[in-house]
């Protein structure tokens, strides 16, 4: 008990970076049907953009910016140039992952021959510890927190408030359904890469934040528990790569305080498989099947 | 005709014979002898690599000072493993069928020993290897040869030092991959029998976006002090996250925690002062002094074209057993009288045992002049005396390090090799 509510709490943090990064993850699949497993890589590359800037002696805040900026132009750039010209050639789901897979061996050996074979970390003051109802966190994890719900809070606004949420659910939903009611679907995928690619360069900054060393592989490490975020909310549902989040981050922690720390991944991959089990679609999926049988 | 086309093919085959014979019995072909330096050049442990080098340049460079090795010039080739099995595997191939003046490799490391010594012992092809993976302590490999000590053997030096420092209750924090693992068992046996306790002993995963679950369940059973041996990536999170959450403990780390990749993660993340505080490493101890330290750092220091910033290797205890390697590989062809491997290589316990009547060598000119003098030798090289056991292990003292400046490695104490021995028994 002692070490349990810390854990709920540690889990929590976790659970702020994964949702961060599944919920892009998750978006960039339901929109444009691409399982895009550079995800990873980009995130790792986003991350080396804010290093670049805290070793300017600019400030945090405006790396976690430039992170985010920079995974938002890349990913709309990684989409027009390579993957959407392979898409209109008809390469199907399991040729497109072997491009995304290609993709990542690219970023990831251009960031070790640019950067080399070493550790980074993101220059910034020593954050202080708070106590809060039990729970022990820094300050650097409150901003994690704070930054990921306010990131989900804008997406559920986005999603549900606006004609563009509107256009890219349904753009999610059925490609062809939203073209013919006038949906200009190119231009709703583009944005989708956009906000996707941002909340990606902004998890791989927030990931850093909290692992305080870095290499090139770092985000490409961090990929299965976000795929496993993703699946677990059933594929494409943003709402449910939030909920999908909370449950790998809170169940791993609690495993590693409770259980044996090398059971961490073991714990929340088998409440994966059990839930995949009960609901093979995912906690929220609603098109997921839909999508399968269309690919 | 008839006649002189077989005396041609005779002679030709004589020939044939004549070069087959002098690569091995080192007689006449004044070929250069290849050293392979079978290790990481590339990938995430690239910096063994320059390592080695930093102790096989000044070594050839001296071999060769001396007018080479019965008649041969001798030199390091670089053969990159790249860390990894696969890559390892066809490189070993490839140096074996292409360098045909090979006599012998140092390395290979930890992260390719396991597939790749079984193919270089089938190959004839001594090994001066750097893994201290504890599956080889009872090596039957004819050509292994392990100057540093096993990974298992510094469980007892943490113990040891521990004890020394006063803790008796300390938490096991080791990676589950199976080099930091093969720590454990000794560390717990030594400390229980100093009459300590190992309070957490549970293996973490690697490379976690956090460890504050982990700490908090360490921080539960009290310990004194934290051994340790993680990657630089793991070591910064959870080192970092102990301290944001309740402050740092002593920390006794291994060899990993003395290299520069761990300094750049760990520093950064707990600051140079915290680093110089709380930390300190235990790794074999080959103290920078005496004349074969001498005879290395004077000709290390002169090898600033080969081997960049030639100073950082000075008090490296790895580049001085690579030295030492090449130095036992040259004094056992001179005792064997033949550079052939399969011939050389039984006379490498001949020119490092301890023995009555022998003379103590502490260089490979001198080595060279005694056994050219008829005398038997003993080698004593940069790294302290070389005594192999009956399956080719050699185990030595180890020193505890600790940072200073955020940069700087320095001495702080030893372990001796007999204290090691009495509390393995």
């Amino acid at each position: 008990m002692n070490t349990l509510v810390p854990a709920i709490g540690f889990g929590i943090v976790t659970a702020s970076i994964l949702a961060v990064a599944g919920v892009g993850f998750t978006l960039q699949f339901g929109v444009t049907n691409i399982l895009n497993l550079a995800y990873g890589d980009i995130m790792t590359a986003a991350a080396f953009v804010a290093y670049l800037v805290t070793s300017a002696g600019l400030s945090v805040w405006l790396a976690l910016v430039a992170g985010a900026a920079f995974g938002s132009a890349f990913s709309v750039l990684l989409n027009r140039c390579i993957y959407a010209p392979f898409v209109r050639r008809g390469t199907r789901l399991f040729g497109m992952i072997i491009v995304t897979i290609a993709v990542s061996l690219i970023v990831q050996n251009g960031l070790l021959a640019t950067f080399g074979a070493n550790f980074f970390s993101l220059q910034m003051p020593r954050p202080s510890s708070v106590h809060i109802a039990g729970m022990v966190f820094t300050t650097v994890q409150l901003a994690i927190i704070g930054i990921a719900v306010a990131a989900m809070l804008l997406i559920h606004l986005l999603l549900r408030y606006t004609k563009l949420g509107k256009a890219m659910r349904a753009t999610a939903t059925d490609p062809e359904l939203a073209r013919n009611c006038g949906i200009a679907t190119d231009r709703v995928i583009d944005i989708a890469w956009a906000i996707s690619g941002a909340l990606c360069g902004l998890a791989g900054v927030i990931l850093v934040l909290n692992v305080t060393a870095f290499t090139d592989v770092t985000g490409s490490e961090f990929l299965i528990p976000i795929v496993a975020v993703a699946v677990l909310g059933g594929i494409g549902q943003p709402y449910g790569a939030m909920l999908g989040a909370l449950v790998i981050g809170i169940t791993s922690e609690v495993a590693a305080a409770v259980f044996n720390p090398e059971y961490k991944d073991v714990v929340a991959f088998v409440i994966l498989v059990i839930v995949l089990l009960a609901r093979p679609q995912g906690i929220l999926s609603e098109v997921a099947t839909r999508k399968e049988v269309a690919a | 005709m008839k006649l002189s086309v077989t005396s041609l093919g005779a002679a030709l085959a004589l020939l044939a014979v004549a070069a087959c014979g002098s690569s091995g019995g080192g007689s006449s072909s004044a070929s250069t002898l290849v050293v392979g330096m079978f290790n990481p050049f590339s990938g995430p442990d690239a910096a063994f690599g320059p390592e080695m080098n930093g102790g096989c340049v000044p070594a050839i460079r001296l071999i060769n000072a001396d007018g080479g090795v019965l008649g041969h010039h001798m030199s390091c080739v670089q053969e990159d493993t790249r860390g990894d099995p696969a890559d390892a595997v066809p490189a070993a191939e490839k140096m074996m069928a292409t360098e045909t003046s090979l006599v012998g490799v140092l390395g290979p490391s930890s992260d390719e020993a396991l597939a790749t010594v079984p193919l270089l012992n089938t190959g004839h092809v001594p090994m001066f290897v750097d893994t201290g993976q504890a599956a080889f302590d009872h090596t039957t490999a004819a050509y292994f040869w392990r100057i540093t000590p096993a990974d298992d053997v510094k469980g007892y030096a943490m113990a040891l030092w521990a004890h020394k420092a006063g803790y008796t209750r300390g938490a096991a924090v080791f990676g589950n991959d199976a080099g930091a693992q093969s720590d454990v068992p000794t560390l717990v046996r030594a400390f229980t029998k100093l009459g300590g306790t190992i309070v957490y002993n549970k293996p973490l995963a690697l490379d976690q976006s956090s460890y504050r679950s982990e700490v908090e369940s360490i921080l539960a059973t009290h310990p004194q002090v934290i051994f340790t041996e993680v990657d630089p990536q793991t070591g910064a999170t959870f080192l970092s996250e102990l301290q944001q959450l309740h402050g740092l403990l002593p920390v006794i780390g291994t060899e990993v925690s003395l290299q520069a990749p761990w300094l750049k993660a760990v520093n950064t993340a707990i600051g140079a002062s915290s680093m110089a505080t709380y930390f300190e490493g235990m790794q074999p101890y080959a103290p920078p002094s005496g004349p074969a330290w001498q005879t290395y750092n004077e000709a290390l220091l002169a090898s600033g074209s080969q081997v960049p910033k030639p100073s950082q290797w000075s008090s490296d205890p790895y580049s001085m057993t690579y030295y030492d390697g090449v130095n036992v590989m040259a004094l056992a062809m001179l005792a064997a009288k033949s550079t052939s491997p399969a011939v050389f290589n039984k006379d490498v316990m001949k020119v490092t045992e301890p023995g009555p009547g022998k003379t103590v060598v502490t260089s490979y000119a001198a080595g060279k002049a005694a056994l050219a003098a008829g005398k038997q030798i003993q080698y004593v090289g940069a790294g302290g005396p070389i005594v192999f056991n009956h399956w080719h292990n050699s185990t030595g003292a180890f020193e505890a390090a600790r940072y200073v400046n955020g940069k700087n490695v320095v001495l702080v104490g030893s372990v001796s090799a007999a204290q090691i021995a009495a509390l393995s028994r």
